[in-house]
């Protein structure tokens, strides 16, 4: 995926979340959807075989009533850099090359037309952010009108997941070029989720760029493997070194316990 | 033959190199691996020339504006817009999903006539012309016969062009029985009535408040207008403001607030008179409103004093007694307190009583029509229509008390108590009716208590429905006049639910009408001009778009050039004027009205013996509870901890759940006075001992099989319990019991 | 009725009894085949696979699969190679266990992948930084190797030996044979260790990461190791089973015993090996990566400590220890039953590296996932063992797989006249073909 490049300094496209002010409500799973096409079945109660690009989990502290609390976490696909710029779990694993990591944004693609299925990939990645088409996807009569044209419609046997809306960075490119730009503004190139989010908690960004809200907040330390130097915000499994572009952050104790500390907590209750 | 290597190998190596030599092998992976990718049946998107059109989404009470993107003649995005004030570029999630009520073969597609039994779901294809004369002679009929106040029109609306076209049709026709499904509002609106003596709406100025306490109110589940509410709650994460939420249950609202304060069931009125009182008693309140701008404070004061002590709310509640006493100075010594109620998304008013306490609460610390504050607002008028023209006919009609009882002297404050028609109904009084004409609301479903609906609904001879999908009250239907969905019409959105500023949007159509379909609007404007005479003369517009155009005439630049109008500089009423009482101040006593009687919260339905505990209902943010079914988007996202496959489950706290013997996931049956129902048991400590929570808004039978039978509906095992102060639903939950299957 | 197809000097079932055999294994083998069907025409969900649980029971049966059929190129090595040669008595049947082992793989991994149309992108869109991408070349080639060892076997039969050029190829084959053991024991290497490579890089997994050499992660020598050791052990079982069926003893005791005893010392050495990294990785590795040993065994309701117990001491040490001690390893029984918990260690290892891996969560907020297959899933993992049955069956009565077998069971002598035939037939053909054991 090298046409995006250009000799300027990388961009590496990420996110900050914040979860004090994420609601839980789900719209950036909608939007996610709306805007990737990504189909639906009658039962879609079966989470483990429900493609949500974005998943919404739902943490709580484990204690007893009423000490009991609940913490929502968005996860996209945490675009992971690994130890080497490109070394993502699932990007290493995949034999036929249908996923691959842009060294110029950061992103880590899916080649829909090349992946055959075989879910290595799947079962490489610690966040579950890989999603399989176990149907073929089935759109109502007449439904099929909304589908995005920018984004190709999947067929059964393959792997799909988060791309940090890539189709949007390159209509932003191309309205860019046609004004004679090369580069675009912070506004021009924002996922459907960072978008649709009502709460304003996801922040969409190149965390290369000292102008850009996630760089300012996240501060990631690239000589740390980018590790975030604002204390309050976190990502999730540093200690694997997968080196992800998102970053948490809470105010929460409790929440950043859970997260680092697994052996603190009795009982989890991950689903959506 | 003797074989040697030699000519083994040159025989397989040539054979294979002249095989790789031909087009063969190339020419079928080549075609296999694009056969792969254009199967038939995976569709491929055209491309086409990208335009935005901005409008505003009807789907969700809080109308977010949006933007949606076409892709040629088709709409592909619906995304929130920036600029709009409201949600200001963040969007619902059922606004979100509104292509998929646009697009797909659940909508009705033309106008449907009824074969067959009520409800059997047998239709026959009519024309327009048809079903409009078919509901002309009808109605024609009734109003010959001189009963024009049997025809009723429920609408979930109260506010806007729509409702306001609707209800002039009533009126023109001669019928005082147009009629909105319940909500809070109108028990806000009934509060502002009684204590300020106004006719308005209220607002909440939650921007700037910065201590919040919430009765029980989803701020961030869909109370008031979600998409703002949501926003607002990211803005108080920012300014620190503290948010205190008052329930029994840690929904998503609790979970997000800086205090979760579990409480028995309604008693949350109580609580507020507790909070009341140590605010009375250690003189907290804001003297110059209490002194100068209010009445019947003395009696207001003995009723809290002689009843509501801290040790005795604390009794009541289950809140600790210093939790009340500090929750009480907090609250008054906050710069911009602010006490809210409403319980969950609001659609259930709840007594007058607890509307009261919690008003009183907030003139207690005097932020009524203060920044940060409540605020008594005008009502949205569609100022540019002349009054109605009104026959005999008409004029004996109007006269005649309402079905529902509103405004007659038993409930002399209220403007709409549809959950007290299905009685009437059923009773016969104050007369039969006739013909009911449903808009953008769904009874059937919505209302507590299904069952007495369905009932209700078998007297009335005709029924007829507007609704653009076939949901359960169409179903019901005589006849179907489908409206245009929301992206293939003009409309306004008369934005109220607590936005604290008066503001109108426009809803534009993005795509031509996909079907044929009839905006209700121009259907209304033909059934005017089919009845003719004053009928034809007070709705005499050639097309809903002109009528619109001309209600909002004064609006209408700013609706036009940016999508919506907003009066950014209004400021409520000062306390000088804002309180046309008969004492011109602000009313502790709320009209007259017996504040101890008032004060006692609604008693469940159901016996202790045969029911130990209560089913409380919840409110979700993923599951539309309104008019409109979840679309397939929105049921997707609903929890694996709230169905499974078809089947609900009910949240238990586990020390109850054990005690009866379940277990997470257990199959269980839920038992109430009204019915039972097969579920499975959710363990959760966020939770109440003693009572079992259901979400609202499954168990659709209507709909699609994306829709239909998943679930159960919490108003199949809850109904209304009317109270008697007000008429008003103050249901809160109802007795249960959890049994072995 | 296909006595002439039968090789010389050994006595087979009459055919109805053949007949009906194959009937009952086809049967079987036909549901596999419908399975089969279910899955191509209708796709995964026919399975009980989820986004958890990308690799379930078909990339367990394919991992068991393979090292099980790891007898034929470690015996391979160690005749060709190595120069044991009373295996000579034993390494036809281990290629054809091999065989079927490797088609089997194959074919359900052409039920696994989602797109089995597409599955010619893996080499031609290949990954070099993928072990997947690995062992499908390595796989590829070996079973080719496979099939080159195989077909010689086939031509070996009575009637197809006649064939001069035939006859002459098989000759050519038998001579140039140590080159494609000395190819398959490279690949074999490789491939099996590139298997135990697609768990061990995976670094998002702790319960699976190794440490690496260079660039193959412990777990590349142990899977490589654990097949060679326990692969034998396999050709052992199978030969035991297919000596009860028969009610014949079809191979030498000293070839047993040798086999045994290196399979037996392999294991030894595999499980001395296996347990120090064991521990390594407990202590260390995972550790380092946020976890605990314990993490890894509690919570959820299947995967206790009982199951390493099974595979490290039951499924590796025991086994191990019996087939290195002559006492226990000369006592046939005995031997059976090492063979026996041998087999069901290398299946437990590898249920433990695939699916034990989908199972634990990473995510600290992430739940255990349990899963067990869909009926379709048993089939189509049955039916490579159904068609095996078949492969064998065909072999054992129509080609010379043994080539003790008629010196251990003796046959009554025949009618005179039958005789005075063969006799005569021998007496043109030469030495029988069918007993001439493969000679470097």
């Amino acid at each position: 995926m090298k046409q995006t490049g250009n000799s300027d300094k990388p961009k590496r496209f990420g996110m900050v979340i914040d979860l004090d002010k994420c609601t839980g409500c789900g719209a950036c799973m909608v939007a996610c959807m709306a805007e990737n096409n990504v189909p639906f079945r009658k039962d879609e109660s079966k989470k483990l075989v429900s493609i949500t690009w974005l998943r919404v989990y739902r943490l709580t502290n484990g204690k007893p009533y009423p000490d009991a609390e609940v913490c929502y976490l968005p996860r996209p696909c945490q675009h992971c850099a690994g130890k080497h710029e490109g070394h993502s779990p699932c990007v290493s694993v995949c034999p036929a090359t249908a996923t691959d990591y842009d060294q110029q944004t950061g992103i880590v693609s899916q080649i829909y037309t090349r992946c055959f299925g075989c879910r290595y990939c799947m079962g490489a990645c610690p966040y579950h952010a890989r999603h399989f088409n176990w149907w073929d996807p089935v759109w109502p009569k007449g439904m099929e009108k909304y589908l995005n044209p920018d984004v190709s419609a999947r067929m059964r046997g393959i792997v799909e997941k988060c791309n940090f809306c890539f189709q949007r960075y390159q209509k932003g490119l191309e309205k860019a070029h046609m004004e004679g730009r090369r580069e675009l503004e912070e506004n021009e190139y924002q996922t459907a989720c960072t978008q649709a989010c009502p709460a304003g908690a996801i922040i969409f960004g190149d965390l290369n760029n000292p102008q850009h809200q996630v760089h300012q907040i996240a501060k990631p330390n690239l000589k740390k493997g980018g590790r975030p130097q604002n204390p309050k915000a976190f990502r999730l499994l540093e200690e694997l070194a997968t080196n992800t572009k998102v970053y948490y952050l809470s105010s929460k104790q409790w929440v950043q316990d859970a997260i680092h500390k697994p052996d603190l907590l009795d009982q989890t209750e991950a689903q959506h | 033959m003797k074989i040697d290597r030699r000519s083994f190998l040159a025989l397989s190596v040539g054979g294979a190199v002249g095989t790789a030599l031909t087009p063969l092998p190339w020419k079928i992976q080549d075609d296999l691996a694009i056969w792969t990718q254009m199967w038939p049946w995976t569709p491929d998107p055209i491309d086409g020339e990208n335009t935005y059109v901005n409008t505003v989404s009807t789907l969700c009470r809080g109308g977010c504006g949006v933007t949606v993107r076409k892709v040629g003649e088709r709409a592909v995005k619906i995304e929130g817009r920036e600029d709009y004030p409201t949600n200001q570029g963040g969007i619902c999630n059922l606004c979100a999903s509104g292509l998929q009520m646009l697009y797909g073969p659940t909508r009705i597609p033309c106008p449907m006539k009824r074969v067959g039994e009520r409800g059997a779901n047998q239709w026959a294809r009519i024309s327009w012309e048809e079903a409009i004369s078919m509901v002309a002679e009808q109605l024609g009929e009734i109003r010959q016969a001189g009963q024009p106040e049997t025809v009723a029109c429920l609408s979930s609306r109260k506010y806007g062009s729509m409702p306001g076209l609707l209800k002039r049709f009533m009126t023109a026709y001669g019928s005082p029985n147009f009629m909105t499904t319940p909500s809070m509002m109108d028990a806000y609106e009934m509060t502002l009535k009684r204590m300020h003596g106004v006719e308005g709406r209220v607002g909440f100025d939650l921007e700037n408040a910065d201590f919040v306490l919430s009765f029980g109110s989803g701020m961030i589940e869909g109370w008031g207008n979600t998409a703002h509410m949501i926003r607002i709650n990211s803005h108080w994460k920012d300014t620190q403001a503290v948010i205190k939420q008052i329930e029994p249950r840690l929904s998503n609202t609790a979970a997000k607030a800086d205090q979760w304060i579990p409480i028995t069931p309604g008693t949350e009125g109580i609580l507020t008179l507790g909070i009341a009182y140590v605010i009375i008693k250690e003189s907290l309140y804001d003297y110059d409103f209490v002194n100068n701008f209010s009445a019947g404070f003395e009696e207001f004061r003995n009723v809290v004093l002689s009843g509501y002590s801290p040790g005795n709310v604390s009794k009541q509640t289950g809140v600790d007694q210093s939790t009340i006493v500090t929750l009480a100075r907090e609250f008054a010594r906050a710069r911009r307190p602010i006490a809210i109620c409403g319980r969950g998304q609001g659609t259930v008013p709840g007594g007058i009583g607890e509307y009261v306490a919690v008003h009183a609460l907030n003139a207690l610390v005097g932020n009524i029509n203060r920044p940060g504050g409540v605020w008594a607002m005008p009502r949205p008028e569609m100022d540019g229509w002349p009054e109605p023209i009104l026959d005999a006919s008409a004029e004996t009609g109007l006269v005649k008390p309402r079905l529902d009882g509103a405004g007659t002297a038993s409930f002399p404050f209220a403007e709409q108590l549809f959950n007290r028609v299905p009685g009437a109904l059923m009773a016969g009084r104050p007369y039969p009716c006739k013909a009911l004409l449903v808009y953008d609301a769904n009874p059937l479903f919505s209302m507590p208590g299904v069952e007495t609906v369905r009932e209700a609904l078998q007297q009335i001879p005709f029924i007829v429905s507007f609704a653009s999908h076939m949901d359960e009250t169409a179903m019901m239907a005589d006849v179907i006049l489908p409206n245009l969905t929301h992206l293939e019409r003009w409309e306004d959105v008369a934005v109220t639910d607590g936005f604290h500023r008066p503001m109108f949007g426009l809803v534009k159509p993005v795509v031509a009408p996909q079907t044929d379909t009839m905006h209700t609007g121009d259907a209304f404007l033909q059934l005017a001009a089919a009845l003719g005479g004053s009928l034809a003369a007070s709705l005499p517009w050639d097309d809903y778009a002109t009528c619109l155009q001309e209600g909002l005439s004064s609006l209408w630049t700013d609706l036009d050039e940016q999508g919506y109008w907003i009066d950014e500089g209004y400021q409520p009423d000062t306390w000088s004027f804002a309180f046309p009482t008969a004492t011109g101040k602000f009313d502790f006593a709320a009209a007259g009205g017996n504040l101890k009687a008032l004060f006692v919260p609604s008693q469940p339905d159901g016996d202790d013996g045969s029911y130990n505990l209560e089913l409380i209902p919840y409110d979700s943010v993923r599951i539309a509870n309104g008019p409109v079914g979840s679309p397939p988007f929105l049921i997707k996202i609903v929890s694996d901890q709230v169905l499974q496959g078809k089947t609900l489950l009910v949240e238990v706290n586990p020390e109850t759940a054990h005690a009866a013997g379940f277990g997470e996931g257990d199959r269980a049956v839920l038992k109430t006075p009204l019915g039972s129902a097969t579920v499975r048991v959710h363990l959760t400590e966020g939770l109440m001992p003693g009572l079992v929570a259901i979400p609202r808004g499954l168990g659709h039978t209507a709909y699609d099989s994306y829709l239909a039978e998943k679930g159960i509906n919490a108003n199949d095992l809850m109904g209304s319990v009317e109270d008697s102060a007000s008429g008003l639903d103050a249901a809160w939950g109802i007795r249960a019991s959890l049994v072995k299957v | 009725m296909d006595s002439a197809l039968i090789p010389k000097g050994v006595k087979r079932c009459p055919i109805w009894q053949f007949a009906l055999g194959l009937g009952v294994v086809g049967a079987v083998l036909l549901w596999g085949v419908y399975a089969m069907f279910l899955c191509w025409f209708k796709g995964l969900n026919q399975t009980n696979m989820n986004d958890y649980y990308g690799f379930a029971l078909w990339i367990w049966a394919d991992l068991a699969v393979i090292a099980l059929g790891g007898g034929a190129f470690f015996t391979g090595l160690l005749k060709y190679i190595i120069g044991k040669d009373d295996l000579k008595n034993i390494i036809n049947y281990a290629v054809l266990i091999g065989f079927i082992c490797y088609s089997s793989a194959l074919l359900i991994l052409a039920i696994d992948v989602g797109q089995p149309l597409r599955s010619w992108f893996i080499f031609w869109h290949a990954n070099v930084h993928s072990m997947l991408t690995e062992v499908a070349f390595c796989l590829s080639c070996y079973f080719a190797v496979l099939t080159i060892e195989y077909i010689p076997l086939v031509l070996e039969n009575r009637q197809l030996d006649k064939i001069p050029f035939v006859h002459n190829l098989t000759h050519t084959m038998h001579e140039h044979m140590a080159i494609f053991a000395a190819t398959g024991a490279f690949l074999s290497f490789f491939h099996q260790g590139s298997l135990g490579g697609v768990a061990g890089v995976l670094f998002g997994r702790p319960f699976a990461y190794r440490e690496h050499l260079f660039i193959w992660p412990w777990t590349f020598f142990l899977f490589t190791w654990s097949a060679a050791a326990y692969g034998p052990s396999f050709t052992l079982l199978v030969t035991r089973i297919t000596e009860k069926i028969t009610r014949k003893k079809l191979v030498k005791d000293t070839t047993i015993q040798l086999l045994a005893k290196i399979s037996g010392w392999m294991m030894f050495t595999y499980i001395t090996a296996k347990i120090i990294d064991t521990v390594y990785w407990a202590t260390t590795t995972a550790p380092s990566l946020g976890f605990s040993l314990k993490d890894f065994y509690s919570n959820n309701p299947v995967y206790g400590y009982w199951i390493l117990g099974a595979e490290l001491i039951l499924g590796g040490v025991i086994p191990a220890l019996m087939l290195i001690t002559p006492k226990i390893r000369s006592n046939r029984l005995l031997l059976t039953l090492a063979t026996i918990l041998a087999v069901m260690g290398v299946c437990l290892n590898r249920w433990v590296m695939v699916l034990q891996v989908m199972a634990v969560p990473v995510m600290s907020f992430d739940t255990w996932a349990m899963y067990y297959p869909s009926w379709q899933e048993v089939a189509t993992t049955v039916l490579p063992v159904a068609y095996g049955i078949i492969l064998i069956m065909i072999s054992y009565r129509y080609l010379p797989i043994f080539p003790n077998e008629a010196e251990l069971n003796p046959l009554e002598p025949e009618t005179p006249v039958v005789a005075a035939a063969d006799t005569e037939e021998a007496a043109e053909e030469g030495p029988e073909p069918g007993l001439t054991p493969a000679e470097a």
